[in-house]
């Protein structure tokens, strides 16, 4: 498995078992996914676990790439102070989330964080319309038209706004996804 | 504070502004910002941490102090640090208690051993990384129709095991079966000589082959060649009855979790939009043009959304007039859907009967070829049915006026009618020829129960017909992926320009597909009492085309423009998937125990019926094991048994009721609250506000 020779020690890949909801190969082909964005003296285990790959490397992978969220996603996970890279711990925490068998709760609490663009809490007027040009591709042919973007959101609010105080809550846009049969299967990443 | 607040809307006004940082700072918000201990709370960066950080961490630790206790560390929405952290907390108490009680303990090992258990399940499932990658590069859709067809395989691979434990193994057990009757032992039903004399050329052996006769006509593939002795009846009806009940289970067990989903959104009809945009995105997809496919597919469905929105709203407001033709247009076009189906019906009815008639003939039966072609016809007119009927139902489902997401139901729906009937009809034709159309002092059918003459062991001309069924089927897909799909994405490479990019882009039509399977399946599931090996032959079947299907998808195939749900698919497949096997159940069990079984073949020659063998080896138990099978038979249980399941049913009913009605209390409730709170923030704010000039 450990292309580079890598490994990561039992004691750690059992630790990681606990702590994730990923199974042991999956953390096995992370972590050497992961020790390949690394620079070559750095892909032996002790720096692999130390190191930070900046979002413009970790971006560059396939499966993240075209995700039209993919800033989001980073920003989310990242742990660094200034929220600008992640170590291979974060990343295997985006795996996590994004796997098979995390519990819709959790993805469901991930996927709010990464719709809230502005990171205030509730998502409002601003972050749902953002979240639809993310969805229809931003460029101006695409997107849709003021008044039909008013009326999309108008009609969003009308059903999920439970408490009308004008923004979706955590509880609100759980209270939503869990009536929504498709959303776990479709929040998912694979590597 | 000041610092994050720039961003706000200017509508709220001056003490707006300050009434969104009062709702900030509450409780509820402040424990979704907390990240566990140690990191920074969500949405705070590090110039803010320094100035209010502590405070707030405070607080937030304090309010989900019951989360930490509770919840198993890795489904805390924290960074793995905090997560670590909270594992040795939880581990140092639950060595604490673990001191005291040893229950906890085994407890833990126990749900660990489940885990490994369902974990190693999981990698017994075949093509799970094919399934994996087929869902990200196509979306969930088109995943669903390979998941369904790995779970058909299963089933098939199940019932396939039953029948060489239950069939098979008893039949050697009891030495080499014997061979088939000669032509000239003849009983009062006539005679049965399924060996074809003479030597048999290239063109009559694969004629054999593709439709079941000559020397697979006595052979383990159908039931004629089963010999009654021993237990083998009693083995056989019993390997039937386990294999379709296994399959129910299993449908029911796959259908309840779609189902409980669907009943849930459901109820919410209110809220599409949010799902629309909420759960859209297929996270999983990558490739940059299956990303733009899927953004524009995104754009495309939202507009007909909100235009659709439009349209009900319009049709609200029309006149009694307008009303009245959009009725007398959709009822129009239902008899044309009713007209057409008929049509179609009576066509595979004629087309059996002339058929029949045809092989008679002389000209026919000389020329081996001629028969194979005669003897497929009723196959590939029902193929063609299938092919032709569905895209009309497309076009009049545009023209009914109805919204989009109707339309999708609607045209399924027909189709799943059209498929399954037209092999209804087929049936109904065979069974006309066996009991000579339901008239039992017709001579023919006079002396034995059956038309002896024409079909002497007429459970294996059954069996046959199914089997040429599947073969057919098999050809048919096999033969549109080879010389249709690929020729085509190969011509269309080499001719350039929009034309033939236009005319090379195929999309896999999840719906035509997935009824295709559950057609396939449904013939299994009526020929496998008359054809024993038809699952073994099934299983055989699905792998080539997983693979074949596979194979085409990666190598011809786009994205679908026009998305099937993956909702959609988890509660409907299962739920045609179920119509098909009460539907194959219906003429296996009116053959069980209404028309009489062969005389000269099969395992219940003999007998009544077939079910006839099932009392009479009860008959040879220990009286009390027989007074039980009987009292299980008998009305005394069954009321009993009626009673307490409508009673268990009104219970749910009434269970689901009151949760209904609390789920609205609450909702009135949380409105209520709210309403309390920004009234009170204001209040807070405003006392602010004039605190503060004084």
């Amino acid at each position: 498995m450990g292309g580079s020779g890598s490994r990561l020690s039992k004691e750690l890949l059992a630790e990681y078992q606990d702590l994730t909801f990923l199974t042991k190969q999956e953390i096995v082909q992370a972590h050497r996914r992961f020790s390949e964005l690394l620079p070559r003296d750095k892909q032996n285990v002790e720096d692999s676990l130390r190191e930070r790959v900046s979002f413009e490397d970790i971006l560059s992978i396939p499966e993240l790439k075209a995700n039209p969220f993919k800033e989001r996603i980073c920003k989310v996970f990242s742990t660094a102070p200034s929220r600008d890279s992640l170590s291979f711990e974060d990343f295997l925490d985006l795996l996590s989330v994004f796997s098979d068998t995390a519990t819709p709760d959790i993805k469901s609490h991930y996927a709010f964080r990464i719709f809230d663009f502005d990171d205030d809490g509730t998502l409002d007027r601003e972050d749902l319309c953002r979240l639809v040009n993310c969805l229809t591709g931003e460029g101006e042919d695409t997107q849709l038209s003021a008044s039909e973007m008013k009326q999309l959101i108008d009609n969003i609010l009308e059903e999920s706004d439970i408490d009308r105080d004008g923004t979706i809550n955590l509880s609100e846009f759980q209270h939503v996804i869990s009536r929504s049969p498709d959303f776990v299967s479709s929040f998912k990443i694979v590597l | 504070m000041e610092g994050g607040l720039h961003w706000e809307p200017e509508p709220w006004g001056p003490p707006g502004s300050s009434l969104a940082s009062v709702l900030k700072e509450l409780p509820s918000a402040a424990t979704i910002r907390y990240r566990g201990p140690g990191v920074l709370p969500w949405g705070s960066l590090e110039e803010e941490e320094e100035k209010d950080g502590g405070r707030s961490i405070q607080a937030f630790a304090g309010a989900s102090q019951m989360e930490q206790e509770t919840h198993p560390s890795r489904e805390l929405p924290w960074p793995m640090q905090a997560r670590r952290v909270h594992r040795k907390n939880q581990a140092g108490q639950h060595g604490a208690y673990s001191s005291q009680s040893r229950v906890g303990h085994w407890a833990r090992l126990l749900t660990r051993g489940q885990e490994k258990m369902k974990a190693g399940l999981r990698g017994l499932q075949p093509w799970a990384w094919t399934v994996k990658r087929i869902g990200g590069q196509f979306g969930g859709g088109t995943k669903s129709y390979f998941s369904l067809l790995r779970f058909l395989l299963l089933l098939n691979v199940l019932a396939s095991v039953l029948v060489a434990c239950m069939v098979l193994l008893p039949t050697w057990l009891q030495g080499t079966p014997p061979g088939p009757p000669g032509p000239n032992a003849s009983s009062s039903c006539g005679s049965y000589s399924p060996h074809a004399s003479g030597l048999a050329s290239f063109a009559s052996q694969l004629f054999n082959l593709l439709s079941g006769e000559g020397y697979l006509e006595w052979s383990p593939l159908f039931y004629g060649f089963y010999p009654a002795r021993g237990y083998l009846g009693v083995t056989y009806l019993c390997s039937v009855f386990a294999s379709g009940l296994l399959c129910l289970l299993l449908i029911l067990r796959r259908s309840v979790s779609g189902l409980k989903q669907t009943l849930l959104a459901e109820s919410g009809a209110l809220t599409s939009y949010s799902h629309r945009v909420f759960s859209a995105w297929d996270f999983g997809l990558s490739g940059a043009v299956h990303v733009r496919l899927r953004q524009r597919n995104i754009l495309y469905e939202l507009q007909v959304e909100l235009e659709e929105a439009e349209v009900r709203r319009r049709a609200k407001a029309r006149t009694l007039g307008q009303q009245a033709r959009v009725w007398l247009v959709r009822g129009l076009l239902n008899l044309l859907v009713m007209a057409l189906l008929g049509a179609a019906f009576y066509g595979v009815y004629w087309v059996t009967e002339e058929t029949g008639r045809l092989q008679e003939k002389p000209l026919v039966q000389q020329a081996p070829l001629l028969q194979l072609v005669v003897s497929y016809v009723p196959s590939i007119f029902l193929s063609t049915v299938n092919v032709v009927l569905p895209p009309v139902f497309n076009l009049i489902g545009q023209l009914e006026g109805y919204t989009r997401s109707h339309q999708i139901v609607l045209i399924l729906i027909r189709t799943v009618f059209l498929r399954l009937a037209s092999l209804l009809v087929l049936l109904f034709s065979l069974w006309s020829q066996i009991t000579c159309g339901g008239n039992a002092q017709a001579p023919e059918c006079k002396d034995c129960g059956y038309n002896y003459k024409e079909l002497p062991c007429w459970e294996t001309r059954v069996g046959q017909e199914m089997y040429k069924l599947l073969l057919f089927d098999l050809l048919i897909s096999l033969a549109f992926a080879l010389l249709f799909q690929f020729p085509r994405k190969i011509f269309c490479g080499l001719c350039p320009g929009p034309l033939g990019r236009w005319a090379g882009t195929l999309e896999f039509q999840v719906p035509d597909e997935v009824l295709g399977l559950i057609y396939a399946q449904t013939v299994v599931w009526v020929g496998s009492f008359f054809c024993p090996l038809l699952p073994l032959l099934n299983t055989a079947k699905f792998v080539l085309l997983f693979y074949l299907k596979k194979l085409t998808l990666f190598s011809t195939c786009s994205p679908a423009a026009r998305t099937f749900r993956a909702s959609m698919a988890s509660f409907f497949f299962p739920l045609i998937l179920l119509l098909g096997l009460v539907l194959s159940a219906v003429p296996v069990l009116y053959s069980i125990f209404l028309i009489q079984p062969s005389k000269l073949c099969g395992p219940f020659r003999g007998k009544e019926s077939i079910w006839a063998q099932i009392p009479e080896s009860i008959r040879t138990l220990p009286r009390t094991a027989q007074n039980f099978f009987f009292f299980l038979g008998s009305q005394a249980f069954a009321v009993p048994l009626l009673l307490i399941s409508s009673i268990l049913m009104a219970y749910t009913v009434a269970l689901a009721n009151s949760y209904g009605r609390l789920i609205s209390e609450l909702r009135r409730q949380i409105e209520t609250e709210a309403r309390n709170k920004v009234f009170l923030a204001q209040r807070a704010v405003a006392l602010g506000s004039e605190n503060r000039p004084l």
